[in-house]
């Protein structure tokens, strides 16, 4: 579906928050690196999917109603088999029901379970002066606590992804800390940029998150994506 | 001329030939009257009070009871008139064409009540169907030094200065002038925008950017209306010239007294701070710090390096004067096995060392063969390891021989001023108070007249350097 016909559906729908798998279905398309979520509405269709995105996987249900997975016990990780599939999906929408039975459980979505990497995050606001402000932070207990976030007006050239990325106080981690193999620096900047150029091409879009993002040595790839519309 | 552009009447504003003075009175010491005293234009007031007419003559100031009656185009107008009145003018004004209007009467939007911010959409009204440029309102206005049109009767007037300001503060406006001026450190043109509510910072940004008088922009802001609109005139100056940005209210207590000044509404720093970075403008804090980064900018030569080169006196200063550039972002390397060649064969490493910096008390004071001075900047200046240098003037030391034999200080200026002429490397001196403030003061213009960059301390002239630096990696697209 292209972006024009997701944004619109949500619209017609009354919706400003984007599925999981709509959100990420734009950015794929923006060329942006994401595990690709899919939806599954039955126990069989989870188990179909999480053989063709290859094992382990990663099962969240899919709910309008319900924007904190983890609470209703709505997240299962590290699903290595197709009967494990399908015994997480019952779980899932069961336990879901329980939590919140008046919410619309439309599946589950399936995702790759990637393999970890050094978490950073990057988000989207509007600022009532500036517009559209690109966030980029280390991800995890160090955004929580340290706050340890930096920030661009968009659009953004290389050289601001360049010094986004270099800013933030926990940029050594990126470097290869300790012997760690460092991340791929210019990966994260690739990403930036094309966000930027996606965020101008949406002005409709009002806030995103992407949390968290996974930088490897060769590459980098969100993992997790949440997108409001205006 | 109602062809003329908004932008073309600004600039005419900006550089008059014609003021008028709309509310002279005595009960304010004829201020605006006092503060274009300098004027090298024509002056006229505009008084309908009958009681204030022979005080503005006697001044020797044509009055006339209508702007409309003035017998001659005004590119610059200020207002000084109760606030009820303001309007009346204001429409005044802009049937007279005056090219730019700026209103130092206050009372509106800033004050949160009901009838000023009334008065003040009437304002912008009439200004915006009159097509008027309208400074303010609650604004000191313009500071022209070349052409002797003032903020204060304290500001000087003459040759014209280098440096462009844009003050969301009359008091900052005003200061600038005065204490930049002690600094070497002179204003070309300043604005002070008040509640802009017709020209903002855009509009003046465009115009010193453009300004060949001005070398550098500097602006106090503490909110902008238009953020977009501000980045955009910000990113075009700042490729042109350099433009220090100066944020007031960077507190939560500092934006609550900011919104009872002028009214304007906060972004939040992290992301005013990222604009004028992406922006490839340099942040500053305070109004030394502002001066500080102008002066840098106009007088150590142009330079992308990180790497410096430091000069002290003794191993306390050697160690302060390191910490002081390395926290403000600058390099201390070691020198080159060139330079240490040669720095061994006369440094005098008793009481001294010369690993970089160079402590070099023992080498170039008492006793020391004529030209050593001259001979550690050689090295320095000739070492690839060595981008910028900074010196230490050993006021501690020197300032009594300063007090008694004034002409003691020349040598030593002239030895800087010669390896500044020189070198393409930037140079800055730091000359500290110490304790005989009343000569170092002194001694400082006498090294800042000879177009030398001189600072109080060594973190003033790092932090200084260090943006100055910042500015010519960005033209160049590093950093």
């Amino acid at each position: 579906m292209p972006a024009s016909a997701i944004i619109d559906g949500a619209r017609a729908q009354n919706r400003k928050l984007l599925s999981e798998i709509e959100a990420k279905q734009l950015l794929a398309e923006a060329g942006i690196p994401v595990s690709p979520a899919r939806l599954a509405t039955t126990a069989a269709d989870a188990a179909k999917v999480a053989a063709e995105l290859g094992f382990p996987v990663v099962l969240k249900v899919v709910s309008p109603q319900i924007t904190h997975k983890s609470d209703v016990d709505g997240v299962e990780l590290n699903i290595g088999s197709q009967d494990e599939a399908r015994a997480a999906f019952d779980r899932i929408v069961a336990s879901a029901k329980k939590h919140q039975p008046n919410a619309t459980i439309e599946g589950v979505a399936v995702q790759r379970m990637e393999r970890p990497g050094i978490e950073v995050i990057v988000g989207v606001t509007k600022d009532p002066q500036f517009g559209p402000v690109l966030m980029f932070g280390l991800g995890g207990v160090l955004v929580e606590i340290l706050k340890d976030v930096a920030f661009r007006i968009i659009p953004i050239e290389p050289r601001d992804a360049r010094q986004i990325v270099r800013e933030i106080k926990g940029y050594p981690l990126l470097e290869g800390y300790r012997g760690a193999p460092p991340a791929d620096v210019a990966g994260l900047e690739a990403l930036l940029l094309k966000l930027s150029a996606f965020i101008e091409a949406h002005p409709e879009i009002a806030e995103l998150d992407l949390n968290p993002v996974f930088a490897y040595a060769d590459g980098c790839i969100a993992v997790d994506a949440r997108i409001v519309l205006e | 001329m109602s062809d003329e552009t908004s932008a073309r009447r600004l600039a005419r504003a900006l550089a008059p030939k014609t003021v008028a003075v709309v509310g002279a009175r005595r009960a304010d010491g004829y201020m605006w009257l006092r503060n274009n005293s300098t004027f090298t234009g024509k002056l006229y007031s505009v008084q309908i009070d009958p009681n204030e007419i022979p005080g503005i003559e006697a001044l020797g100031v044509p009055n006339y009871t209508s702007l409309l009656d003035v017998p001659d185009d005004i590119d610059y107008c200020v207002v000084a008139v109760p606030r009820p009145v303001a309007p009346r003018i204001v429409a005044d004004c802009a049937k007279k064409r005056v090219a730019g209007v700026a209103l130092f009467t206050s009372g509106f939007a800033e004050t949160g009540e009901e009838e000023g911010i009334r008065l003040q959409a009437e304002l912008g009204r009439i200004a915006r169907e009159g097509d008027l440029n309208l400074i303010g309102p609650n604004c000191m206005g313009l500071y022209n030094r070349r052409l002797g049109v003032r903020q204060s009767a304290e500001q000087a007037a003459g040759e014209g200065g280098a440096v462009g300001f844009i003050s969301q503060s009359g008091t900052h406006a005003i200061n600038l002038g005065l204490v930049g001026e002690q600094h070497g450190v002179r204003v070309s043109t300043s604005v002070s925008i008040g509640n802009a509510i017709i020209l903002d910072v855009p509009d003046y940004l465009d115009y010193l950017a453009d300004d060949a008088e001005t070398k550098v922009i500097a602006m106090y802001v503490e909110g902008v209306k238009d953020g977009r609109r501000f980045v955009r005139a910000l990113r075009d100056a700042a490729a042109k010239k350099p433009v220090v940005v100066w944020k007031g209210g960077t507190t939560d207590a500092g934006a609550r007294a900011m919104a009872s000044h002028t009214g304007s509404l906060a972004a939040p720093m992290a992301v005013f701070s990222a604009a004028v970075r992406q922006c490839g403008a340099l942040a500053a804090d305070s109004l030394d710090d502002t001066i500080d980064v102008c002066k840098a900018l106009l007088y150590a030569k142009p330079g992308k390096g990180t790497r410096m080169g430091l000069m002290a006196m003794t191993g306390g200063q050697s160690v302060v004067i390191t910490d002081a550039f390395v926290n403000a972002g600058l390099d201390v390397p070691r020198l080159s096995p060139a330079s240490y060649e040669q720095l061994a064969s006369f440094f005098n490493i008793i009481g001294g060392s010369y690993q970089n910096p160079l402590d070099m008390g023992g080498t170039i004071g008492f006793g020391a063969a004529p030209g050593t001075l001259e001979r550690l900047f050689g090295i320095l200046d000739a070492d690839e390891n060595v981008d910028a240098i900074a010196m230490e003037m050993a006021s501690g030391f020197l300032v009594r021989m300063w007090q008694s034999n004034p002409a003691s200080l020349d040598g030593l200026i002239d030895t800087l001023a010669k390896h500044q002429e020189r070198s393409a490397k930037p140079f800055v001196a730091v000359l500290q108070p110490g304790h005989v403030e009343e000569v170092t003061v002194q001694a400082r213009k006498r090294v800042q007249d000879r177009g030398l960059a001189v600072f109080p301390s060594f973190e003033r002239a790092a932090r200084a350097l260090r943006r100055a630096v910042q500015y010519h990696r960005f033209r160049s697209g590093m950093g």
